[in-house]
């Protein structure tokens, strides 16, 4: 049993506003031989200063910043212990502090929310967080074992060297308790696949059929490869900043109303039940009958407690009553399809159990009640893994500033990464968005971060 | 001119963008610290689980994989023998294992659920087909030891 004292579940508090001014991304690729992992952050740096629309040259942003976070989840794939420190060289910001975060595949949420707290507290007035993976000097066989480090190595990693696989036996477990068709899964994948689409920056877009994903080859059952994330190689920046250099910067900042993270064991063996800790949504009523058939414990293997806590943390220091009636946009980590609808029960879209209820009802879709992953997600588009984070965000900002056509739909953008923009392009602007929420998540739920973004 | 350096050359990969290959081949030394008894114990037989000593901890729990110190109250544990039958909590096959996977694929990885014990350890089946709430028992490779864990599979009761 987890007992909470009463300060553990103390409600974060920013001591002064924190506001995200500008973004920039890469496209991502499974290699990228091209560029160097600097290049890249170059890039993505760049794309935030120069095409932004800010108030003021780059110079005079690159004279606003005071202190910088870094985000790359594995020096093993980097090859390159330290890399944070050439990279700050590289953008030219020594001797600046700064601060390399790592927290797996959480890395780029949990970034953020370094920045965040820096900006809160007043330690810093303008912070840019420097993301990227470099995931192509091996092979994928050997990608696999590496991310599999992050698993237990006296009493999980030997066991297949395969994160998917950890992950699929909670898929199996959830399967089992909550019974959701394999269509349902299937359609997460093809959403994810499509919208990857209209998104210039993706590796693995694609249109798939139901038929296709049930067809695919498994990887761990029931995980097929259509089911699961990308490997990738690319770069992103989000630049955070204090009200008076925000709006010195730019004219439509979005503030970060809650950064709040949470954690569970890194093996998925050692989590013991607890009563289910209710959101804002929920009350005990709403799981009066949850407990039946093959559910006797929670969060067991079906639920990530580590989503749940940075919920229970973000919605309430936000003040969120009800996620799909106060988010216009949400973007999940959706390494696996069921990971991601054990996600949406996670942070209350349904309650336990029910999440399946989410895509099937639509509401995930960019027409429904609150549209999801419309970048594509990780299955989709990407999963530079120090980088996700802080891309899931980037595209969160662009959307909540109206500018999602500008950096999806001209087809310069398209042909600066030697592509084509798709003629069968769809605008995935959401109209009027006003609040989002975007969720990193690392190891089988070791870490994970909410945040949510308000249009200011 | 030649500079005379030692080990082979590496090999080029790509010209235009350069991509060379860096020859990586060597050992990590694995300590188990505290936890060796329990690996030591494989050798005998037998699942050595810890417990927690200290009369005031509000869980006293039975934890496999051990611990050394208790998380509940930061004591030492004791090690008891823990049940050496079980049953299969969740499982997935392994089709596609990540580099140094020693066993063979396909591999039904399970996490079992052990009377008395607070956690649902990961290990595999070695024979048999895995299906959730069938009970297995516990098998050991005391030959041509791998030292891991490894050396614990489950089988069908």
């Amino acid at each position: 049993m987890i007992r909470f004292g009463p300060k553990n579940l103390r409600i974060p508090k920013f001591e002064r506003p924190v506001y995200m001014v500008a973004g920039g991304l890469t496209d991502y690729r499974k290699r990228y031989p091209e560029k160097s992992s600097s290049e890249l952050c170059m890039e993505a740096f760049r794309m935030a200063v120069e095409e932004n629309d800010l108030k003021v040259t780059a110079e005079e942003v690159r004279r606003s910043v005071n202190w910088c976070v870094y985000s790359q989840f594995a020096d093993h794939f980097g090859d390159q212990l330290l890399a944070a420190s050439k990279i700050h060289d590289y953008l030219g910001f020594d001797p600046l502090g700064n601060i390399e975060v790592k927290t797996g595949g959480a890395t780029g949420g949990s970034s953020v929310l370094a920045a965040a707290q820096a900006v809160a507290s007043g330690y810093a007035s303008c912070v840019p967080v420097v993301g990227w993976e470099r995931m192509d000097e091996v092979s994928t066989k050997v990608g696999n074992s590496y991310i599999a480090s992050a698993a237990c190595k006296d009493f999980e990693s030997e066991l297949g060297w395969m994160y998917a696989s950890y992950y699929a036996l909670m898929a199996r477990r959830y399967q089992y308790e909550n019974k959701v068709p394999r269509e349902t899964l299937a359609r997460i994948a093809c959403k994810n696949h499509e919208y990857a689409c209209y998104s210039p920056y993706s590796q693995n877009p694609g249109k798939y059929t139901i038929e296709d994903v049930l067809n695919n080859d498994m990887v761990s059952d029931p995980l097929s490869f259509l089911e699961c994330c990308v490997m990738s190689v690319g770069a992103a920046v989000l630049i955070l900043a204090d009200e008076e250099t925000a709006y010195s910067l730019c004219d439509h900042p979005v503030r970060i109303t809650a950064i709040c993270g949470g954690t569970h064991t890194l093996r998925t063996a050692d989590r013991r039940p607890m009563p289910i800790l209710l959101l804002p949504n929920e009350t005990e009523e709403t799981y009066r009958d949850y407990f039946k058939g093959q559910r006797t414990e929670w969060p067991g293997f079906s639920s990530f407690l580590a989503s749940r806590m940075a919920a229970y943390l973000a919605y309430n220091m936000a003040g969120i009553k009800d996620p799909i009636e106060d988010f216009d946009l949400l973007e999940t980590h959706d390494a696996f399809t069921i990971s991601d609808v054990q996600t949406y029960e996670d942070i209350g879209l349904r309650p336990y159990g029910r999440g399946r209820e989410f895509i099937e009802s639509g509401d995930a879709y960019f027409e429904g009640r609150l549209p999801t992953n419309l970048s594509g997600g990780l299955i989709g588009t990407m999963h530079a893994v120090g980088a996700t984070g802080i891309w899931q965000l980037v595209e969160l900002m662009w959307q909540l500033q109206g500018k999602w056509d500008k950096f999806h739909a001209d087809p310069e953008r398209w042909a600066r990464y030697g592509k084509k923009k798709p003629e069968e392009f769809r605008s995935l602007q959401v109209p009027n968005a006003k609040r989002a929420c975007a969720i990193s998540h690392a190891g089988t739920g070791s870490h994970v971060t909410v945040t949510v973004l308000e249009k200011a | 001119m030649t500079i005379e350096l030692n080990g082979t050359s590496a090999e080029v990969l790509n010209e235009e963008p350069l991509v060379i290959k860096n020859l990586k081949n060597w050992h990590h030394i694995h300590s188990y610290g505290g936890l060796g008894k329990f690996f030591h114990g494989l050798r005998k037989r037998k699942l050595l689980a810890t417990r927690c000593t200290n009369a005031e901890c509000q869980e006293k729990r039975l934890w496999l994989p051990p611990r050394c110190q208790c998380p509940d109250c930061w004591h030492d544990m004791e090690w008891v023998e823990a049940p050496t039958v079980a049953t299969i909590y969740t499982h997935s096959t392994v089709l596609y294992p990540g580099a140094p996977f020693r066993a063979s694929i396909p591999c039904p990885l399970i996490s079992v659920e052990i009377e008395g014990v607070c956690t649902k350890m990961m290990s595999y089946l070695k024979e048999g087909k895995p299906e959730i709430g069938m009970p297995v028992r516990a098998v050991f490779n005391t030959e041509a030891l791998t030292n891991t864990i490894l050396d614990l599979a489950w089988v069908p009761q």
